[in-house]
């Protein structure tokens, strides 16, 4: 083992800090063209007219598209205008789409379209969606286009429903001498990326469509446009370069389909769309909000009998992605916890929100903070140390999840361990609460999580390997760079079976789906699992090729021939060999005969057993393996301001497999600024009519450097038997538990329950005068 | 990006940006004096400003001066935050400037686009409130130096060409004994909850405050509870019964939560600057 484990830099690394890198938008051409899109400036309302005339007036105007119907478009419903008719149904959704000749003329253009709307009866919480005779965000929801395992319930604001059904509640909450039940609540937020979305589509005269775009899911981009316009799937081509950040956010299709409408309006011509700040965070998918209610019941030993838990995710005006991820909040919905008697209704709710996308940890840090706040208002009932609650209901082999997949030794990590260690990293038995002075105390806080990646079942990942002349080799695969060093694992697990050096693989960056091998998205940490599966695929390959030659040129049988270090060798005689650059090509006799030829390898990987569920019980296996991970968080609280700092956070997650140090550590240390960030500030601010009042950055703060905390990562390695070299889910962990610890630290410092996001010191303060005023 | 074009301007004198002024104004090119530019172009962008013509006055000296002779400080409009802090010659203006947007930002804004600005904090001032300083402001009409509590309230209030050329401290309140603070709704980024510049002259507590209301304040009826010698609680209370109105209330908090907080603030300021002796 050479490679694997060690901080190999990224391959991308020089590129980045230079400036080099090109994102989408850094790509220009001369005749391409500018889309602008008017937004909504309401949460719902009915469009009464919109007047382009003042805006055609604009020189450089070469196209206008508004009120024109469209084939709906959506994920698991279709119930999406790409451009908005009759009615709006949030803020910053687009009704008009201008194209121009420079984006100054288009946005010149864009703000003269005058758009008369009459308000409509704002829906503006899941809560309030919920509600008998709640307005109505769809009329028509009876009539969409949808998968087969959406579930929506026309005449109410149900985009789906999933329902967890295990064991026998009665017995659960028989066997429960403490109940404790709490609701918690949060309003969506935003991903944040550094990159704002882009998307460039230009139509061939042949028909062949282009598309550049900062997405996660290239070839989901494919698949959609064609399903949704009915183009040959062949005659799509999608090409993403580096992505400047993700998070979830650029998994959804959406610019796509606005630059390729943009196009078909100006005859092909190709059409660039680029957010701005605000539309990046108001036009497109935001990050889910959720109302929860958490009922959990123990024994007298504090061993968990029952969980009955509602989930009303803020799917937002659109379900898209939404409804995916109401489904993996169901499926891990009590978090890494052996409950036998499981009660779970898990809604997706339309509202005048923002619609939402996918958001790092899909569903797992929002329903933590709900789960883990309630485990520890149960230890505290049950007179427990909240660590020691964790650790004796920790999920286990032998155990089956919400969904009864019978866990075992490989496809769930070892919680326990995660526990210990954390327990160490934040000092745990030396307190839980120490005071500074009159005014400052500090406090640690705990959490634990799991997740599966709720992936369909026939998800694929792909890849190519090609040799040059020297026997370097280059890797093509289909997982994005967004950021997460995944191309460069991949070298790494490249290298390490190959026992070559890993500087002589050469990585491609940038994907396009009619050369790279597809993967299914890069998304839900699974990136280095199917990939690296299909790399490994694809190295056999290229192995047994290059025995090939070499048995044939060394006149031994490949049973004798060994490969490390570009070279192909007789295994007792490592003297006698060939360089792979002598054989990669075909192998070249003195005499100029030559046999063999270019060796190409290809290998692929295909998740196994993977089901859907039972749309009564849930029942079935949503994802191939559960990592899980346990936090801590400290906090310095100041006792008559309510404010407080973070001083330290602290992860520990079973990866199975540490394959790069450096940027294992970089993962969970930057996932855990985002989750904090989540948790202590991110959120959008809704006024009544619906409208987001801080879509800037100057009002929506992300953690920023210096904010931040001491962090400390740490790893567990329980190796899930079929990852390559072992190796885990790990991008996501770190986000997942930060809400949860950071709420229980403070709630402990206050002395008072916390339910709602984000933790500003208002809140606390709200808190603490309701509990003070609350009559006796 | 702006979706407008307009001239660029750069007079070398004041008298010249004047005069550019009003030909320009005359000719209906709404121009701008421009500085640090920082809100012409995050206000531009999003069309809540706009101009066809903008005079760079930046480079001009009269707004560069930066001196501290014959008991006056003299600070030009055009010094950029970073310029003042580093060098620090009126160390309570350093302390309110320095917590203004970030350092890469800072770079750019100026002292005289701060006080000026559109966005409502303009916490710079706060110091020369405090200060009684005078304000140099050139227009048509000419140069003329103003005690800045004359023409500034809520805004500084210029009339249409002039523009403002320096500030006028004596030495005395910059040695002044003071506390400053700014909190925000959370940690080290965002828009003031509340920004408090206090010092102590005389044997007397003044305060400025920015982020309370919609504008920022010196107000003499909180002077003068603050003043009144009784316990501190007591006095802070008696400010709070005077404070101007109204209470901001949006997303960085709410009007009841700035007043909690603006409570604990005043009787920090207080118990600090009674420890003080000059």
């Amino acid at each position: 083992m050479d490679v694997i484990g060690k901080s190999v830099i990224r391959k991308d690394a020089l590129d980045k800090v230079t400036g080099r890198a090109m994102y989408t938008d850094d790509y220009q051409t001369v005749h391409m063209l500018s889309g602008k899109i008017v937004i909504s400036p309401y949460g719902h309302a009915r469009i009464v007219s919109i007047d382009t005339q003042e805006a055609w007036k604009v020189p450089g105007v070469r196209a206008i598209i508004a009120g024109k119907h469209f084939p709906l478009v959506g994920e698991s419903i279709r119930d999406r205008p790409p451009i908005a008719v009759d009615k709006v149904r949030y803020h910053g959704e687009p009704v008009a789409l201008v194209v121009a000749d420079t984006p100054a003329q288009a946005k010149q253009a864009a703000d003269l379209i005058q758009v008369q709307y009459e308000l409509l009866p704002v829906v503006n919480s899941p809560t309030q969606a919920f509600e008998k005779n709640a307005p109505l965000v769809h009329e028509r929801l009876g009539e969409y286009e949808k998968e087969e395992d959406s579930h929506p319930v026309p005449g109410t604001n149900i985009a789906t429903h999933i329902k967890i059904r295990k064991g026998n509640m009665e017995l659960g909450w028989r066997e429960s001498e403490t109940i404790v039940e709490a609701s918690f609540s949060f309003a969506p937020s935003d991903h944040a990326a550094m990159e704002t979305r882009c998307a460039i589509a230009e139509i061939e005269p042949d028909g062949t469509v282009q598309i550049m775009t900062s997405s996660q899911a290239p070839f989901m981009v494919k698949q959609l446009l064609s399903d949704y316009f009915n183009i040959e799937l062949g005659k799509i081509i999608v090409r993403t370069p580096l992505v400047g950040g993700a998070y979830g956010g650029k998994a959804s299709v959406q610019l796509e389909v606005l630059a390729y409408l943009a196009s078909k309006e100006v005859g092909g011509r190709p059409v660039k769309i680029l957010n701005t700040r605000e539309e990046d965070i108001l036009t497109s998918p935001c990050h889910i909000g959720l109302d929860a209610t958490v009922k959990l019941g123990a024994d007298r030993q504090g061993k968990l009998k029952a969980a009955e838990i509602i989930f009303l995710w803020d799917g937002g005006a659109y379900s898209d992605k939404a409804i995916d991820v109401t489904r993996a909040g169901a499926v891990d919905c009590t978090g890494p916890y052996r409950v036998d008697n499981v009660w779970c209704d898990s809604y997706c709710m339309y509202t005048n929100h923002p619609y939402a996308a996918p958001f790092r940890g899909f569903s797992h840090s929002e329903l933590s903070f709900a789960i883990e706040r309630t485990m520890d208002l149960l230890a505290q009932k049950l007179n427990m140390d909240p660590l020691e609650l964790r650790y004796i209901n920790a999920i286990m082999p032998g155990d089956t999840t919400p969904t009864r997949v019978l866990l075992n030794k490989s496809n769930v990590g070892n919680l326990q361990k995660c526990i210990e260690k954390v327990r160490e990293l934040i000092k745990w038995d030396e307190g839980a609460i120490s005071r500074v002075n009159d005014r400052l105390i500090r406090v640690k806080g705990v959490s634990c999580s799991w997740k599966t990646s709720t992936i369909d079942a026939n998800a694929p990942s792909g890849a190519i390997l090609t040799f040059n002349r020297d026997g370097s080799i280059n890797l093509m695969a289909g997982v994005i760079e967004i950021g997460t060093g995944t191309k460069t694992v991949l070298a790494q697990i490249l290298a390490e079976r190959l026992k070559m050096d890993v500087n002589k693989i050469h990585v491609r960056m940038e994907v396009d789906t009619q050369t790279t091998p597809q993967h299914w998205k890069t998304v839900a940490s699974r990136g280095t699992f199917m990939s690296g599966r299909a790399v490994l695929n694809a190295a056999e390959d290229v192995i047994v090729q290059l025995k090939e030659i070499a048995s044939c040129v060394l006149r031994a049988p490949k049973e004798d021939l060994e490969i490390a270090n570009s070279r192909v060798f007789l295994r007792d005689d490592p003297s006698i060999g060939l360089d792979f650059k002598d054989i990669s090509f075909g192998y070249k006799y003195p005499n100029g005969n030559s046999v063999g030829g270019q060796i190409i390898g290809r290998g692929h990987y295909v998740l196994r057993h993977i089901s859907n569920l039972d749309p009564e019980t849930g029942e079935g296996r949503p994802g191939p393996e559960w990592t899980v991970a346990a936090y801590g968080v400290e906090v310095e609280f100041d006792l008559r301001d309510y404010t407080y700092q973070l001083l330290t956070a602290a992860t520990v997650v079973d990866c199975g497999r540490v394959m790069n140090q450096k940027m294992a550590e970089g993962q969970v240390m930057g996932a855990m600024s985002m989750g904090l960030a989540f948790a202590s500030r991110e959120t959008f601010y809704f006024d009544k009519l619906g409208r987001v009042l801080n879509p800037q950055l100057r009002t929506y703060r992300p953690l920023r450097y210096g904010e931040n905390p001491r962090y400390l990562v740490g790893f567990v390695e329980t190796p899930q038997i079929d990852g390559p070299y072992g190796a885990r889910g790990l991008g996501e962990h770190g986000v997942m538990g930060m809400p949860g610890a950071l709420g229980n630290a403070l709630s402990i410092a206050a002395g008072v329950s916390l339910h709602h996001l984000p933790l500003i010191p208002e809140l606390i303060w709200r808190a603490k005068e309701a509990a003070n005023g609350a009559p006796l | 990006m702006l979706p407008f074009d307009f001239d660029y301007f750069k007079p070398d004198t004041l008298e010249e940006a004047v005069e550019l002024f009003q030909y320009l104004d005359h000719n209906g090119k709404q121009p701008m004096f421009f500085s640090g530019g920082t809100e012409l172009i995050t206000l531009g962008r999003i069309d809540l400003a706009y101009t066809e013509a903008v005079i760079d006055i930046k480079e001009i000296a009269d707004c560069r001066v930066m001196s501290l002779n014959g008991g006056q400080l003299l600070l030009g409009s055009t010094l950029t935050l970073t310029e003042i802090e580093e060098t620090n010659l009126f160390p309570l203006l350093t302390k309110t400037a320095s917590e203004i947007a970030d350092h890469t930002a800072r770079v750019k804004i100026t002292l005289g686009g701060n006080i000026c600005a559109r966005i409502f904090y303009r916490e710079a001032v706060l110091p020369f409130l405090l200060a009684d300083s005078q304000v140099v402001i050139v227009g048509p009409e000419g140069k003329k130096a103003v005690p800045i509590h004359e023409i500034f309230h809520e805004q500084l209030l210029l009339n249409r060409g002039e523009l403002l050329v320096q500030t006028i401290t004596e030495s005395r309140f910059i040695r002044a004994p003071f506390f400053a603070i700014k909190r925000r709704q959370q940690w080290e980024t965002g828009y003031p909850l509340i920004t408090v510049a206090a010092l102590k002259i005389d044997e007397k507590v003044r305060v400025a405050v920015s982020g309370l209301c919609p504008f920022p304040f010196r107000s003499k009826e909180v002077e003068i509870a603050l003043n009144s010698g009784q316990s501190i609680e007591a006095r802070v209370e008696a400010a709070l019964r005077v404070l101007p109105r109204p209470i901001l209330d949006d997303v960085e908090g709410s009007a009841d939560y700035r007043l909690f907080v603006f409570r604990n603030i005043l009787t920090d300021a207080l118990y600090k600057l009674e420890k003080e002796r000059i």
